[in-house]
């Protein structure tokens, strides 16, 4: 997939680029497409298109190899966890209405706090599952809403889940969504747990992942549970701990 | 802006909304904010290894102001 971003230089325009896509500044190709210097009274431009591999679960570099392990991985893909059985999901074009007081509280919450951040936001129901609310968050400003790493969104959703517990919902986990990001960021932590398998396994040397929280290291153990010669475990205190990819060798 | 935003958002987590006052103290380049809630409500801001606050510290940060101007939101007791 091809996106285009503009900044005034091109590390700037890079770095909205990951912001927006939920993704590490090393997991896309960048192509320069148009670049003016800044002078003295001029601002520069410069205007990147940025290629994102495919992600569907099979990195470049598992390409090619024929072995086990390979097999192993194309098995351990197809489990991922089925849908819940009760799920509602908004169409593209048409968000869910909300149902009740609360759902109507959780989205006067949540378009607040944004439009008093700065970026006047709407807020619509994205889906409804038995313990999960998502709300999606539609603003101009999406990369800054969402930070870098989801720094930003993940703050507003651990606030929204304080807020949906005064109001009676401890039962129900609150999910903060813009532009699909949650999915995005999904699909390259899946691309960072293969490619760091394969890396572990050429070199034989462990590495440590970049500290995650709980829910983004879960998507790494459980995207390596099934290959054999690859094992995870996460050190480090508190909520955001790092997670070890070990090679165990062939078994 | 920003003492509206620490306003709504902390008056959504407290069980005491009436006691949340906010003091700005407006400097060159900062804006300090002093926040006091009632004493029951501290803990509430603050949350489990300060993860409440933190979180407010880092959507603080995300303000569209923020980037011309630091903001720092001190939690009294």
């Amino acid at each position: 997939m091809i996106y285009e971003f503009e900044g005034k230089t091109e590390r700037e325009a890079i770095e909205m680029a990951a912001a927006e896509l939920g993704l590490e500044t090393d997991e896309f190709d960048v192509e320069i497409v148009e670049s003016q210097a800044g002078g003295l009274f001029k601002k520069g431009k410069v205007k990147i298109r940025v290629h994102v591999r495919d992600s569907a679960g099979s990195p470049g570099t598992m390409a090619g190899e024929s072995d086990s392990a390979a097999d192993l991985d194309r098995e351990a893909e197809s489990e991922v966890p089925d849908q819940p059985e009760r799920r509602e999901k908004a169409a593209p074009d048409k968000p869910l209405l909300p149902n009740d007081e609360f759902e109507r509280k959780m989205i006067e919450w949540t378009a607040e706090v944004v439009t008093r951040m700065g970026y006047p936001a709407k807020v619509t129901v994205l889906f409804r599952e038995e313990k999960k609310l998502g709300l999606k968050i539609e603003t101009e400003n999406t990369a800054m809403v969402i930070g870098k790493k989801g720094k930003n969104i993940d703050a507003l959703q651990l606030l929204a889940n304080v807020y949906a517990g005064n109001l009676g919902r401890d039962d129900l986990k609150i999910i903060l969504d813009s532009e699909n990001y949650r999915v995005r960021r999904e699909e390259s932590l899946v691309r960072i747990a293969y490619e760091s398998a394969e890396q572990v396994r050429r070199t034989g040397r462990s590495i440590l992942l970049e500290p995650m929280n709980p829910f983004e290291r879960r998507i790494i153990h459980t995207t390596l549970n099934d290959i054999v010669d690859i094992e995870t475990k996460s050190e480090g205190e508190g909520l955001y701990k790092q997670v070890r990819v070990t090679f165990r060798g062939r078994k | 802006m920003e003492r509206d935003l620490v306003e709504y958002i902390v008056k959504s987590l407290v069980d005491e909304p009436d006691a949340v006052d906010i003091k700005v103290i407006e400097g060159e380049k900062s804006t300090i904010l002093e926040l006091k809630v009632a004493e029951a409500d501290i803990g509430k801001v603050i949350g489990k290894n300060g993860r409440i606050a933190r979180a407010i510290r880092t959507i603080l940060s995300a303000c569209a102001n923020a980037q011309s101007k630091r903001v720092i939101l001190e939690i009294l007791d």
